[in-house]
């Protein structure tokens, strides 16, 4: 059975490829990491169908490894009830005490279901489950998956069922979870993070989907010149890349409900339409963008450096730039601050 | 077809713990009074039901096991050790993940679903309170009730994994129960939607008659008017009956009210039922309408049925094979599947016999006709100075030549069986080559005269107490031979002589042999 990771670029239709593959006789499982896709990803499906058949089963990732994965082999034997995702797991419990996973509270730690999977060897249990219920498993925003996460899903490879992954590696903004040391590093060198999936016998593929359809040339052009992030466009037309500094034409995008404005965070601090960079991941509705460049951002800017940004701003960046279909605005966060205008609005 | 593989209950009624694997199709449980037969068709009832109501609506300290709650009590009461209940069923794979998973206590990755009731921890303190006061009762109050599958997945009386119909002949005719089994047929075809839509018109027809009808009136009540009434207590559901010929089955007979329920729910009419549970069918029947009832559920082959029956009729003539013996002394059940196929045929036709108190005894012996089983309490009392029912033994007269059906399922359950019979003249061919195939086995013994010439048990009898038999058989007017009498009235002589002379009488040395052995 086909293993894959598909790494796509921004807008090139990850998505799509999910939704390709399903049909109304095969079960399907397919889980994200966030509310938001989950939301989009059930849209979808509905759009498609026009309903939800049966034997789709959306999750999101943490429901499907309580409910699916470790209630069935652990509830009533380890006797847990829920899971807390608030608090870190002290270093004072040995692996494979129970609190080394399990709060006093009887709950899971969030960020050692997976753990408790692999340590107590449940995960073959795990496969076998899926190997009975599934026939395609899809795991979107791959590249959020980290420490403990990512081991989980490396031995979920062992199924024999068809198994695709897709992810954007440079949409890499948040994780699942963070567990001290384990996979620490996983994200700092492209090459070598695709290397752990062909340990694990998954096959990486970053040729089908390296082209955007979302993003124009113009677009595209820009991001690989300046975020170095390769990107190509599948698209011929051309867009418009503006820095606005006429205060008036500040006034007027700020004002305009057509026009996104994307901040880097604290974006309820304006009154305007308006979303911070890393929340609009998975999001492709909005025709023109307005991505706003704080202070550290817009020095980068100016220096053309903006390849040189924390990995992590780089990446909520390149989410940002890559949510628009036609044009795109950049305004500084200063210069925006001052105009009286929007500034009124943002004390009122 | 979807159905119950394995039963198992904990601390449920008089079960601590009780363990029970079903066929896919037909199951009688047969039972004395009190041994439980009801009480597995009730924790089934339950479970599948998913209905906390239900359980509330029976009380917890019904349902808990009396013995363990006063165990409890009596104990130093500690928090740890509050008892717990479950019921599992054990089902057949029905390709839902939600059903399955490892949550039951034989720790398997399989289908099933779980009625549990446990102590609600989050009250943990609360409790702790009340167990210190050395006066206080059972908390049954703190108790939560979860129905869960074995994947632990929550479920409740909507979502049905096994449709089921349970009818209780025992508690029949109320007007209560006749609701509530017109309720279930109904929810039995009707689905979810259907009833919501049935619901709906049924209210709209009576508020069109409210309007178009009724109407009329409420000019003369100086503004009021007259309503219908709709609630839980008056709509579709309370108002619903069955008829039959337009006879409306609660002004039917309870004999016929409950052919008619069993036959409707084994009939294929009700074809979205997974398993039907009958209480007690016999209840209430004619031999006739008995034998009516056995051939209905003989051929209902597209569900699965628990029936419960204290009558060894029920049970021979269905299967012996498929029935499941429960005792009240044990929680052990005892299944009849590995007896051979002659001898379940054998007592599906043979007259009705004591079968069941053969099956339930550890130790049996089978005698041959009336006369020795009347004088065996005698013989028994002379021998040992005590009487018979105050051992364990169990005396059963058979028709002689079908020792060898009963044989066969001594040996399968393992029941001692001594077997006293005649050797009719032959007693190398009819004791010893006959039984060859037995001789192996230690808990079955032959015992009967080895001399030819002492070819029945009358003789031996004579022998042994020719003295007494002179005595009391000669009167004046006999001309037969005081021992060709008591061959020809062998029932009647025997309880003359029990009557007369029971004390007296010296017991044949092979029988003095087989209760020998059999005592041991």
């Amino acid at each position: 059975m086909d293993k894959k990771v598909v790494f796509a670029v921004a807008g090139s239709g990850k998505t799509k490829l999910i939704i390709d593959s399903l049909d109304t006789v095969k079960n399907s499982y397919i889980i994200t990491y966030t509310v938001s896709n989950h939301k989009n990803l059930q849209d979808r499906v509905v759009r498609k169908f026009g309903y939800l058949p049966e034997n789709i089963k959306l999750y999101t990732y943490f429901a499907f490894i309580y409910s699916f994965c470790y209630k069935p082999f652990c509830h009533d034997i380890v006797n847990t009830k829920g899971i807390n995702y608030t608090t870190q797991p002290s270093q004072f419990f040995k692996k494979e005490t129970r609190g080394h996973y399990i709060d006093k509270g009887d709950r899971l730690f969030s960020s050692r279901i997976a753990k408790y999977l692999i340590d107590f060897e449940i995960i073959d249990d795990v496969v076998e489950r899926l190997n009975k219920y599934a026939d395609n498993i899809f795991i979107d925003e791959i590249q959020d998956f980290a420490s403990n996460d990512f081991n989980f899903i490396l031995h979920l490879a062992k199924v024999d069922v068809q198994l695709l992954y897709v992810g954007d590696f440079h949409q890499h903004t948040f994780d699942t979870s963070r567990d001290g040391s384990t996979r620490k590093n996983l994200h700092a060198d492209y090459r070598l993070y695709q290397k752990e999936f062909e340990k694990g016998s998954i096959i990486v593929d970053t040729s089908t989907l390296l082209k955007s359809w979302r993003c124009s040339k113009t677009i595209c052009d820009y991001i690989s010149k300046h975020l170095k992030i390769d990107i190509e466009s599948n698209r011929t037309d051309t867009g418009i890349i503006k820095y606005l500094t006429d205060p008036a034409e500040i006034q007027d995008v700020f004002k305009d409900n057509s026009i996104i404005k994307l901040f880097f965070k604290m974006h309820y601090n304006y009154e305007c339409y308006s979303k911070n960079w890393g929340d609009c991941k998975g999001e492709d509705h909005y025709s023109d963008v307005c991505v706003v460049l704080n202070d550290t951002t817009f020095k980068k800017y100016l220096a053309g450096d903006l390849h040189n940004l924390a990995p992590s701003t780089k990446n909520k960046l390149y989410v940002a730039i890559t949510r628009t279909k036609n044009n795109l605005y950049f305004i500084s966060e200063k210069l925006l601050k001052k105009n009286e205008e929007v500034s009124h609005a943002a004390s009122r | 077809m979807n159905h119950i593989l394995k039963i198992k209950l904990f601390n449920f009624k008089r079960f601590e713990t009780f363990e029970v694997v079903l066929d896919p199709k037909l199951n009688i449980i047969v039972g004395d009074n009190e041994s439980g037969k009801s009480t597995l068709l009730e924790a089934v009832d339950i479970t599948l039901s998913g209905s906390r109501h239900k359980v509330e609506a029976k009380g917890l300290e019904n349902l808990f096991n009396a013995t363990v709650i006063s165990d409890f009590l009596k104990s130093d009461r500690k928090y740890e050790n509050l008892p717990e209940l479950y019921v599992e069923l054990y089902l057949s794979d029905q390709f839902d993940p939600d059903l399955n998973g490892k949550n039951n206590s034989d720790i398997k990755t399989c289908d099933g679903i779980k009625f549990q009731c446990q102590p609600n921890h989050a009250l943990g303190k609360e409790i702790k309170e009340i167990l210190k006061n050395p006066a206080s009762i059972f908390p049954f109050e703190f108790y939560s009730i979860s129905f869960t599958t074995f994947s632990a997945t929550a479920y409740s009386s909507y979502k049905k994994y096994l449709r089921h119909l349970l009818i209780d002949n025992s508690q029949m005719s109320t007007e209560y129960a006749i609701k509530e089994y017109v309720r279930d047929i109904y929810s039995s075809v009707a689905t979810p939607l259907e009833k919501s839509k049935h619901q709906n018109e049924y209210r709209k027809h009576k508020d069109e008659f409210r309007k178009n009808t009724l109407q009329a009136l409420d000019t003369k009540l100086d503004g009021y008017k007259f309503l219908i009434k709709s609630s839980s207590k008056s709509n579709l559901e309370t108002d619903l009956a069955l008829s039959e010929n337009q006879i409306n089955i609660e002004n039917k007979g309870k004999g016929i009210q409950c052919f008619i329920k069993t036959k409707f729910a084994l009939s294929r009419a009700s074809s979205e039922m997974d398993l039907v549970l009958l209480e007690e069918p016999e209840n209430h029947l004619s031999h006739i309408n008995m034998k009516k009832m056995i051939d209905l559920i003989s051929h209902a082959d597209n569900r699965q049925i628990l029936v419960s029956t204290h009558s060894n009729s029920v049970s021979a003539r269905l299967d012996l094979r498929k029935s499941i013996l429960i005792n009240s002394s044990s929680t052990v059940p005892i299944l009849l599947s590995g007896i051979d196929e002659p001898t379940a045929k054998f007592f599906m036709k043979a007259p009705d016999k004591n079968l069941l108190d053969f099956v339930l005894s550890k130790k049996v012996i089978l005698v041959e006709g009336d006369a020795e089983f009347i004088l065996m309490e005698a013989f028994y009392r002379n021998t040992y100075a005590d009487e018979l029912h105050n051992s364990d033994i169990t005396i059963i007269s058979v028709d002689g030549t079908s020792f060898k059906r009963y044989l066969n399922i001594a040996n399968k359950l393992g029941i001692k069986t001594a077997v006293i019979r005649d050797n009719d003249g032959k007693y190398q061919k009819n004791c010893i080559d006959n039984y060859s195939d037995y001789a192996a086995f230690t808990n079955i013994k032959i015992f009967s005269e080895t001399d030819d010439l002492i070819s029945t048990f009358e003789i031996s009898l004579y022998n042994k107490n020719t003295a007494i038999c002179e005595q009391i058989f000669k009167t004046p007017r006999r001309t037969l031979p005081i021992l060709d009498y008591m061959l020809t009235n062998k029932a009647e002589a025997a309880y003359v002589l029990l009557d007369k002379k029971a004390d007296e009488l010296s017991v044949p040395q092979y029988i003095k042999d087989a209760l020998q052995w059999i005592k041991k």
